[in-house]
């Protein structure tokens, strides 16, 4: 039998490897949903707003945070609502898809380093991969496919409308995106997200750290660019233009709307995760190396330190999404595909140029 | 027939036979001229002064309802001199009204009210204090009089006087001290009392029943057709549906009668015009019921009672025949309910003789010379056309002979009740209802569309002014539905289609379309009434 | 001929045309981006200061609505009052004019006979559905009696079913008071709070 032939090395691995994913998930779910009352509470405090604040346990508000319970409440008592025309198992798959790929996604983020324990390195990356771009990028353009297929499957002209804006706007950024995250890819020559954090964990000249922000600025903007595109939030929110259109999810109510709202908070965790991990240097924290922290210590306040680029990341992406109005939709794919996509190929080449100069 | 004379109305060559009064020219020409005492059924006396119009010729404007037509004559309703005068005649006629329209019931339909926005729109040039009357004052057991309100037209006192001929009112006084007013201990309490209401172009008669119920811009109308007696009147039903608070939820808020020259002309009983409250009356059956184990009745769907009941009906009559089957129909049933009801007999092959349909002792009541008769069922005459035999009472059929009744919309007597299978169908419970075994809601006449033949086979529509309470549907649905679980044929959805299937069937319905003219249609095989027995 | 631009002085409004700054988006992003920034710093400022009991600034313009009391001008025209006649009875006479000509359906009137012969006709119950009201004072222009007005300077009923929202004969003419059902609330970023 085969498992008799398999190390024991193989079934700590996928214990540990199980229990990294499961808390990884438990993160990005926690952290979609605190974004649900983010969203509320920072817009508000950028408009000179209170935001949501009526929510109440016994008389407790707590600065509206129960709205999260509130709002999960409401959407799991809600009327299930299939619309008459649509094709139905389609219909309730399509959030599953959009959802279950972002959701994978997170397992690919690089949240810490290694720990040596117990005569052995314990990564703190869910799941390692050496390609772990290409399969966060592979992962999200299926993502593509809930958003079509909720489009189709719905029987409404506006939400087939959402789903063909969605799939165009997706698609166009999909391509923009490898070809942003090829130049710093080049540059650290891997594919994988804890080897770059690890390449970044150096510094140029004693002062500055070699993070891909700083290596890498136009590839930085560009590729938070193609993120917030590819999170389908605003600026780029056309595939759910609630003024004209209303969105791909218009037939949809309860949890699966629902989950479709907790799809774009995940991509955007997701987005901030590689943001964090391929231009901030990851876990990397400058100078912390210097202190001597016991080896174990120094991974985990990497882990924060992730945690916590990440989050600002996110911060930054709310930000952009409370300031800046909604693109036309020939705006959108002008700027994909003759502005973002001919930057990054000239970031790709000026970078290659000196790349091979350099080495 | 007077013979056919030409002549000038407002400018237009108009024929009329000699003699016709203008007015009535004129309304048939579409020419509105205003008026207030005239009335086609009443007469025209010339009190109100306000149909005058211009006569070539004449130095004064003329009454239109004291002027004939003759040839040549030239008049003119809407020259300046005529309005001028028409709008005179009206400032007069509200020198003393007092105006109290917020709290008037006539608001909404006053012909007060028209014809100032029509032929009015003066700037009243009267300053001394109005002449206060007695208001509110009770004249009989369903009418309130409001002298104030009135302009002394004389419709009331002139259809008490040559239409009931029972004169309880006159005008009192003189000048601007006149009122209308009943004679000293009289008071107006005959059958026809409601009329006056009616026929009171003004607030001063209001109705008791409707007063300060609903506003009558609140209403809806459907036009159709009383069915207190076998006359039949040509009636309107007045619905309120979308403010239910202002009738306690009653959705029917009363009956006006509509002109019908060949059945009722403008008039309507009493007893007719106040039946609509069995409409909505706490007798209503909302749902369908069979008596349960215990005894008490259990609520159930109409699918299934017509299921229920035509598994009973198969089983007693494999089990003990047809015979023992009596059906106690009603003259309350439309033609459309007595169709589906003779294929569910036919269907059954319940003997003819089983059938009693003659009104019973409930179904009899006062009859006079003017509308009401003494059948109280609309559609004897239609019965009789389809075949059934209207003069058998249910006193010949004795409850010795049956294992089973189906009775409708009638009180059975006792003895009946004991009997193994039981149905009860009609739209109000009765003292029958609570024995029987089947008790099946049906919809009420002012719910369903259908036909029905007066006592003269005077055809004639009603129309549906609300939809079926509750779970109650017309009696040819409970007929057809239990035919149909028997394994009959009948594919009617709707009263137009069983009258369409009737027209072909039955040869004294043959030709006619199920939208009847206002006056209805005479049955092709009608006989004087009683010769029917 | 003249041309008829001329006429009514039509002034032609050219879009501003975009230079290269505007169109690297850049710079304007990062315009944007620092006001919105300087809001929320500043405002989450202004929010911690109050929750730790410091005077100053409010973070946030918002009214907190029932608790923070008045929030309409006091000559506004807004909620119902009932008027009485000099001997205390109402003086609606029951006409149904109001609930006739209220576009939002939300009056509702049952009449009766008034002992008074003079009176004739008078209102058995009154409510009016204040959740449905759009303020439009139809009813006040409608009311032949000057029995109702939007006179109350007040706009506050709140109310946390909807059955709150409906008041009745005696609690628009103020012979009762209508007794607010929210609580206050206990939240620090609100101006209300304690």
């Amino acid at each position: 039998m085969i498992c008799c032939e398999l190390s024991p090395r193989f079934w700590t691995d996928s214990v540990w490897s199980g229990f990294k994913i499961l808390l990884a998930l438990g993160f990005g779910m926690n952290v979609a949903a605190l974004m649900s009352w983010v969203e509320r509470k920072q817009s508000a405090v950028i408009q000179d707003r209170i935001g949501a604040n009526r929510a109440d346990i016994l008389g407790f508000r707590f600065l509206g945070l129960f709205h999260i319970l509130s709002d999960a409440i409401k959407m799991l008592t809600k009327e299930d609502f299939e619309p008459p025309a649509g094709i139905r198992p389609w219909h309730a798959l399509a959030p599953i898809v959009s959802m279950a790929c972002a959701a994978l996604c997170l397992a690919a983020l690089p949240f810490g380093d290694v720990i040596e324990f117990a005569g052995r390195t314990w990564s703190l990356v869910p799941i390692q991969l050496d390609y772990s771009v290409l399969y966060v990028l592979a992962l999200l353009s299926i993502g593509v496919h809930g958003v079509v297929m909720a489009g189709w499957s719905s029987g409404s002209n506006y939400a087939l409308l959402g789903g063909l804006r969605g799939a165009a706007q997706m698609i166009s950024y999909e391509v923009a995106m490898l070809a942003i995250l090829a130049g710093p890819l080049f540059l650290y020559g891997t594919l994988d997200l804890a080897q770059a954090s690890r390449w970044q964990a150096h510094m140029i000249g004693g002062v500055l750290p070699a993070w891909g922000i700083f290596l890498q600025p136009l590839a930085f903007i560009l590729f938070m660019t193609a993120g917030a595109a590819e999170t389908k939030r605003a600026p780029f929110d056309l595939p759910e233009g609630e003024a004209e259109i209303v969105g791909y999810f218009v037939e949809y109510s309860g949890m699966k709307f629902g989950m479709f709202l907790t799809t774009d908070f995940l991509e955007s965790i997701v987005l901030a995760g590689m943001a964090t991990a391929l231009f901030l240097g990851g876990w990397h924290v400058p100078g912390l190396s210097h202190l001597g922290l016991p080896q174990a210590v120094f991974a985990l306040v990497g882990v924060a330190a992730f945690t916590t680029k990440l989050l600002a990341v996110l911060w930054l992406l709310m930000q952009i999404r409370w300031t800046l109005p909604r693109f036309r939709f020939d705006q959108l794919l002008d700027l994909g595909w003759k502005n973002v996509l001919p930057l990054a190929l000239a970031n790709l080449l000026v970078t290659a140029w000196a790349v091979t100069l350099l080495s | 027939m007077a013979k056919l004379v030409k002549f000038k109305l407002d400018g237009k060559d108009v024929e009329a036979p000699e003699g016709q009064l203008v007015i009535d020219a004129a309304d048939k020409e579409g020419v509105e001229i205003p008026r207030y005492c005239y009335h086609p059924g009443l007469g025209n006396p010339g009190v109100c002064r306000l149909c005058v119009c211009e006569v070539a010729g004449a130095p004064k404007p003329q009454m239109s309802c004291r002027t004939t037509v003759k040839e040549g004559l030239v008049v003119s309703t809407n020259s300046p001199a005529a309005k001028r005068a028409q709008a005179a005649s009206l400032e007069f006629h509200l020198a003393n009204h007092p105006l109290d329209c917020p709290v008037c019931d006539r608001a909404g339909e006053c012909e007060l009210q028209d014809y100032y926005q029509g032929y009015g729109l003066y700037k009243s040039t009267v300053r001394e204090d109005k002449r206060h009357k007695e208001k509110r004052k009770s004249i009989g057991p369903t009418v309130v009089l409001d002298q104030e309100r009135c302009i002394q037209c004389t419709r009331c006192t002139r259809f008490l006087d040559n239409v009931t001929k029972t004169s309880e009112m006159g005008i009192f006084g003189r000048g601007d001290r006149s009122v209308v007013d009943v004679y000293p201990g009289m008071e107006v309490d005959n059958a026809y009392s409601g009329n006056i209401v009616d026929i009171c172009p003004v607030g001063a008669l209001t109705d008791k029943d409707f007063r300060f119920s609903v506003r009558v811009w609140y209403l809806d109308r459907a036009p159709s057709v009383c069915t207190g007696c076998a006359r039949g009147c040509a009636i309107e039903v007045h619905t309120n549906t979308e403010r239910p608070w202002h009738t306690e939820g009653r959705r029917v808020a009363r009956l006006k009668p509509r002109f019908n020259p060949e059945v009722n002309g403008w008039w309507m009983c009493d007893e007719g015009r106040y039946s609509y409250k069995s409409a909505d009356s706490d007798t209503r059956l909302k749902a369908s019921s069979r008596l349960g184990q215990d005894g008490a009745p259990v609520e159930t769907s109409p699918a299934d009672a017509a299921k229920g009941i035509a598994a009973e009906l198969t089983r007693l009559v494999a089990e003990r025949g047809a015979q023992g089957l009596a059906f106690v129909l009603s003259g309350t049933l439309s033609n459309e309910d007595l169709f589906a009801a003779k294929a569910l007999i036919a269907k059954l092959g319940v003997p003819a003789a089983n059938v009693a349909l003659a009104p019973g002792p409930e179904q009899l009541g006062e009859a006079d010379d003017l509308l009401r008769r003494a059948e109280k069922v609309p559609n004897l005459e239609g019965a009789r056309a389809l075949g059934f035999d209207t003069a058998r009472p249910l006193t010949e059929l004795s409850p010795d002979r049956f294992w089973g009744v189906w009775a409708v919309d009638r009180a059975v007597p006792a003895g009946w009740d004991k009997l193994p299978f039981t149905v009860w169908q009609g739209p109000n419970a009765v003292r029958f209802t609570g024995a029987a075994r089947w008790v099946l809601a049906a919809a009420h006449c002012f719910e369903e569309d259908a036909t029905a033949a007066n006592f003269q086979g005077r055809l004639q529509r009603l129309r549906q002014a609300v939809p079926p309470l509750g779970d109650s549907q017309p009696d040819w649905a409970w007929f057809g539905s239990v035919l149909r679980a028997l394994g009959g044929e009948f594919p009617h959805q709707d009263a137009a289609s069983i009258f369409a299937a009737l027209t072909a069937e039955e040869p004294a319905f043959r030709g006619l379309a199920f939208e009847l003219p206002d006056e209805g249609v005479l049955l092709a095989a009608s006989q004087p009434a009683g010769a029917a027995a | 001929m003249k041309p008829v631009l001329d006429k009514h002085r039509v002034a032609a409004v050219r879009r501003p045309e975009m230079g290269f700054k505007e169109q690297i988006y850049l710079v304007e992003v990062w315009k944007g981006l620092a006001i919105t920034s300087r809001h929320f710093f500043v405002n989450l400022y202004r929010h911690v200061q109050k929750a730790l009991g410091r005077a100053g600034l409010a973070g946030a313009v918002t009214t907190q609505y029932p608790e923070d009391g008045q929030v309409t001008k006091h000559r506004s025209r807004t909620r119902h009052r009932l008027l009485k006649r000099e001997d205390g009875t109402p003086r609606c006479v029951a006409c149904m004019l109001c609930e006739t000509v209220c576009p939002a359906k939300c009056i509702y009137i049952k009449a009766e006979e008034s002992p008074d012969v003079m009176i004739e006709k008078r209102a058995k119950s009154f409510s009016i559905d204040l959740g449905l009201c759009v303020f439009c004072g139809y009813c006040v222009e409608a009311c032949p009696e000057d029995a109702i007005r939007m006179d109350s300077q007040y706009i506050q009923f709140p109310g946390s079913t909807r059955k709150d929202l409906i008041w009745d004969m005696p609690e628009l003419m103020g012979d009762k008071p209508k007794a607010p059902s929210m609580e206050t609330p206990k939240d620090p970023l609100s101006p209300g709070a304690e």
